[in-house]
């Protein structure tokens, strides 16, 4: 017999039980494989022992590690779990455990029902793998890993003989064929509702954007080439504004406790920042994937009071009093929304309020050389004319100046601040001065607040892809950026991005947090320099279409869905209605077809039938279906005399047009019409007919 | 207790008894299984999961699994609609041993996979579990216990499948037509033959034998043709002698003719209740057999002649089973 699944020869001549258990093997690996990339290494170092260890005792045939083993193991992976992560609870020490599970499971696999514990466990890994990817090829490969689950299933409930994995796999792949069309009909109908309970957890260990900021936690930041953003802007040539410009105002932090920056607590009135907007609108198109934060980045400045609403694919966003855009809960699903933005702009407002006083607060007793620094930097001759309202313009580019003078180094790598010691502001302006935009902007703001100059942090995406792709321009995570504003009387609030001016290509090409091409792009680029530029086009082409089409599958699709289908006022009822709808057709094809499949093929069979329990209603309930028509009609004749004549020779006449040679009578279905109705009026005349 | 019984009733008139069983819709059940239960709880986990976490992957995997769960539901009831099965009748056995049931399925579609049938009520190790190859055929062997002596029904077989996903449980009942004699149970270790004076006029055939061998002759009978003797016994000597007068051949009986007197009675096993001297009686039935003497058998309201062959063998073991 052919295998076509066997990986290798000799897998031909193993036993069956050996084989499958191989087989569940790979494929728990097959499943477990994905979470290697986020997972600490030692659970990937720890799944694949065991699973190969377990392949071992499978091929030599020995007996499963008692429980004690199974107990160590538990012991061991839930140490090791609190160790990484200082907790057993949540989710990323849950998917941890989950790993963990399956592969212990692997060691207690005896009877072939113990595919199902696996099958389970399977498609929940499958689930957590999709909050972390839900690209294109993640998708392929857990489609295969679900095939694989599905065909260990099928190979448990084949309990005789040695069935090939192919045809497992074959029967697998027509169970999911058959199913196809409910999949299809539930994902395009089922009701797209916002989560439960809770919320969506926060994007795990990636860059991005994030509500919050803590100065230099991070030694390293993994460039990360997933999409944020995409634009397309409405003039002719969908062009997008100049790179100084793209600003995509995201979390606005302005509390610092000496560590972590948060957004300010401002709930009191006449806290707002006043905007003021001019000259002509620039209009775009904009979809947003979802980061888990509450605020959404849109490009500086969009139009709009603090306190103003937004509405984008059903989320309500509100405009909070530092002019971002926020929603109740944190954003967990794609938006899109067509929205302007105005290059001119002023923000803030033109008199010193109690609510700048927020923006001026430094935790005391933190960083005292950047204090003593900022204070001997103000008393320099050169500002010794400047007063409280025109100080701003002039120490801001000064500070920038300083910045830009000295040896500050922008690098995506530099290493872990305040190991060391808490003043992490002095360690960076004094010792390490090596850092990201993060660094560069929460400096900044520290020192301007040290001038007594109101500053504040603002996070969220600078710059763009080179070229648009499929007619959109590209923001990635990689795009992520922290800037700085601060504050002056006659402009309100102004913005200053310190990373500029130490590395100004971040800023005015729009490049991305980007690492060195690997060595497979760098190898391509020797090559053919076009080549790997156009691959990654096409690829993002490719990926943008199943990302509007698959993964941004929202509720407003579903609703364009019902109105193509001539629904007029699409809602929820309307989508209950077409779904009912089509669950009733479903059923009642299914009940047709029962009923068309379980009667008789031919017809003279179901004539035959018709006509024995006609005769039985007429009392002949000595006829059986053995017999023939003649026959029946005798059994007629002796039951009702001579008043069943006519039927009887009826009956004469099916025999003879059924069994006699060239006679064609019966075969039509018109003349058996005519045949039954003459035979129903000759049962009129029998004495007792009830008919 | 009434309603015990009419539902007992209802289902014997719903599944006849036949030799034959043929699957469809009337005679199908479907349920899901335990792993269906512990599948739809999953489905529900997965997608609260993906809601929460609005997963546009979690959705088509969940709808793609459920797809797959519900298309396994119509492809389990289908692995056995269609199919028939038929029995071949079963061998008589004695009341102890086990009943072997010959089955044979018939499969007019489609390929069908672990297709399993066993004795109605048994546990799930009990099944006997066979592929039937599309538009072939399937042999499947069964056995189940012989308790009681008679005339005995078979018990109802249930043929079940779980393939392909194991997530629904079809299944059929088929209550056999056939019936099957179950013999008493011989006694062990065979107890002595009875005497035999009581019924012989003091002769004693087993020391007539011995008197006759010490005498130098060669004892030999000779009896009437009868079906099923060989040619080499036939006298053929004689044989002109009885083609002119019209009677059967001569021929030469093996045995001794004394042993044609050995006689079983319900008497002869006196003291014992009723089982146990069903169970002697078939013990020395089956030692006569054994020893090749003709024997014959005398209960109230049966009586059969010494003979030995396989007919007279089996009434008296169904004369024996058949004692109320």
């Amino acid at each position: 017999m052919r295998r076509p699944f066997s990986p290798i020869t000799q897998v031909r001549h193993i036993s069956r039980d050996t084989r499958d258990t191989l087989f569940l093997l790979a494929t728990i690996a097959a499943v477990t494989l994905p979470h290697g990339d986020h997972l600490p290494l030692w659970v990937t170092a720890l799944t694949g022992l065991i699973l190969a260890w377990r392949a071992g005792l499978a091929l030599s045939g020995r007996a499963l590690p008692g429980r004690w083993v199974l107990v160590g193991v538990l012991v061991l992976t839930a140490g090791l779990t609190w160790l990484t992560h200082r907790t057993l609870m949540g989710r990323e020490p849950g998917i941890t455990m989950l790993v963990m599970l399956m592969a212990m499971k692997s060691l207690e696999l005896r009877a072939r029902r113990d595919a199902f514990v696996v099958f389970f466990l399977g498609f929940f890994l499958v689930l957590t793998q999709f909050l972390y990817s839900q690209s294109m090829l993640m998708a392929v490969w857990m489609l295969l890993s679900v095939w694989a689950l599905l065909s260990a299933v099928v190979l448990a409930q084949m309990p005789v003989g040695q069935p090939s994995l192919g045809l497992a796999a074959k029967l697998a792949l027509r169970t999911c064929a058959i199913g196809l069309p409910v999949m299809v009909g539930l994902f395009l109908l089922f009701p797209r509702i916002a989560p439960l309970w809770g919320v969506p957890a926060e994007t795990l260990g990636r860059t991005g954007l994030s509500s919050q900021m803590a100065f230099g936690a991070m030694s390293e930041i993994a460039s990360d080439d997933g999409i944020a953003l995409r634009l397309r802007f409405d003039n002719p040539g969908n062009l997008p504004p100049p790179p100084e410009a793209r600003y995509f105002r995201g979390p606005v932090l302005g509390a610092f406790d000496g560590r972590l920056w948060t957004a300010n607590e401002l709930g009191y009135a006449g806290a707002a920042d006043p905007l003021q907007v001019r000259g002509t609108p620039l209009r775009y198109e904009i979809t947003v994937e979802p980061a888990r934060i509450k605020v959404l980045p849109l490009l500086e400045m969009a139009p709009g009071e603090a306190g103003s609403g937004l509405q984008a694919s059903g989320v309500e966003l509100t405009r909070g009093p530092e002019l971002d855009f926020a929603a109740k809960r944190p954003i967990a699903q794609r938006l899109r929304l067509n929205t302007s933005a105005h290059l001119n702009y002023r923000a803030g407002p033109l008199e010193n309020s109690l609510a700048l006083q927020s923006n001026l607060a430094l935790p005391p007793s933190f960083n005292p050389r950047t204090m003593e620094w900022a204070a001997a930097f103000r008393k320099q001759r050169r500002f010794a004319d400047l007063n409280e309202d025109n100080q701003a313009e002039v120490l801001a580019p000064a500070v920038l100046e300083h910045i830009r003078s000295n040896d500050y180094t922008y690098t995506l790598a530099p290493g872990r601040y305040g190991e060391t010691t808490q003043h992490v502001i002095d360690e960076f302006w004094f010792d390490r001065r090596l850092g990201f935009c993060e660094h560069f902007a929460a400096a900044f703001v520290v020192v301007m607040r040290a001038l007594d100059v109101p500053a504040r942090v603002v996070t969220g995406y600078q710059g763009m892809d080179a070229e648009p792709v499929d007619g959109y321009w590209i923001v990635r995570n990689a795009n992520a950026h922290a800037w700085a504003e601060y504050w002056t009387p006659a402009k309100g609030w102004v913005r200053a991005d310190p990373t500029a001016a130490v590395a100004p290509g971040r800023v005015l090409q729009g490049q991305s947090l980007r690492a060195p091409a690997g060595v497979f792009a760098g190898a391509l680029n020797q090559f053919n320099p076009a080549l790997w530029p156009n691959l990654r086009a096409s690829w993002e082409a490719v990926n943008n279409r199943w990302q509007q089409l698959v993964l941004n599958y929202s509720r407003e699709d579903q609703f364009n869905l019902l109105k193509s289908l001539g629904v007029e006022q699409p809602d929820w009822l309307a989508l209950g209605r077409v779904s009912a709808a089509v669950i009733a057709a479903l059923a009642l094809a299914g009940g047709l077809w029962t009923w068309w499949s379980g009667r008789p093929r031919d017809a003279w069979s179901r004539q035959r039938a018709h006509v024995l329990r006609q005769l039985r209603r007429w009392g002949v309930t000595d006829a059986a279906p053995h017999q023939a028509p003649r026959r029946w009609a005798a059994l007629l004749s002796a039951r009702h005399g001579a008043a069943a004549a006519p039927a009887a020779a009826l009956l004469t006449a099916l025999e003879l047009s059924r069994y006699s040679h060239g006679s064609a009578a019966a075969s039509n279905w018109m003349a058996r019409r005519r045949w039954h109705a003459d035979f129903r009026r000759a049962g009129r005349m029998l004495p007792s007919s009830p008919d | 207790m009434t309603v015990k019984r009419r539902w007992r009733a209802w289902w014997n008139a719903r599944h006849p008894r036949a030799d034959t069983h043929t699957m469809g819709q009337r005679n199908l059940y479907i349920l899901p299984s335990r792993a269906g239960l512990a599948f739809c709880l999953t489905l529900a986990v997965l997608l609260i999961g993906t809601i929460n976490d609005q997963l546009s992957l979690g959705y088509a995997l969940t709808f793609l699994l459920a797809g797959a769960g519900l298309a396994s539901m119509h492809l389990t009831h289908g692995n056995l609609r269609g199919l028939s099965l038929d029995l071949k009748p079963p061998q008589p056995v004695f009341a102890g041993d086990e009943i072997h049931l010959a089955l044979r399925l018939h499969n007019p579609g489609r390929a069908r996979y672990g297709v399993g049938v066993q004795v109605a009520g048994t546990p799930i190790d009990a099944v006997a579990w066979t592929d039937v190859p599309a538009g072939g055929h399937a042999l499947l062997e069964l056995r189940c216990a012989a308790e009681l002596r008679g005339l005995r029904g078979l018990p109802d077989l249930q043929i079940v499948t779980r393939f392909p996903l194991g997530l629904f449980r079809a299944w059929s009942i088929w209550r056999p037509a056939a019936r099957v004699w179950v013999y008493p149970r011989p006694e062990l270790p065979t107890p002595p033959m009875p005497e035999q004076a009581a019924h012989d006029e003091g002769r004693r055939p087993a020391q007539a034998l011995r008197l006759m061998r010490s005498a130098g002759l060669e004892f030999d009978g000779v009896r009437a043709y009868r079906r099923g003797d060989s040619a080499r016994q036939v006298l053929w000597k004689k044989a002109a002698l009885s083609f002119e007068a019209g009677t059967p051949l001569w021929v030469r009986d093996a045995q001794a003719p004394a042993a044609q007197q050995l006689w079983l009675d319900w008497r002869d096993a006196a003291p014992l209740a009723t089982e146990a001297r069903l169970s002697r009686l078939t013990a020395w039935l089956l030692a006569a057999e054994r020893a090749q003497s003709p024997v014959g058998l005398r209960l109230s309201g049966f009586e059969a002649a010494p003979a030995l062959d396989e007919a007279h063998l089996q009434a008296c073991l169904q004369a024996l089973a058949g004692v109320a």
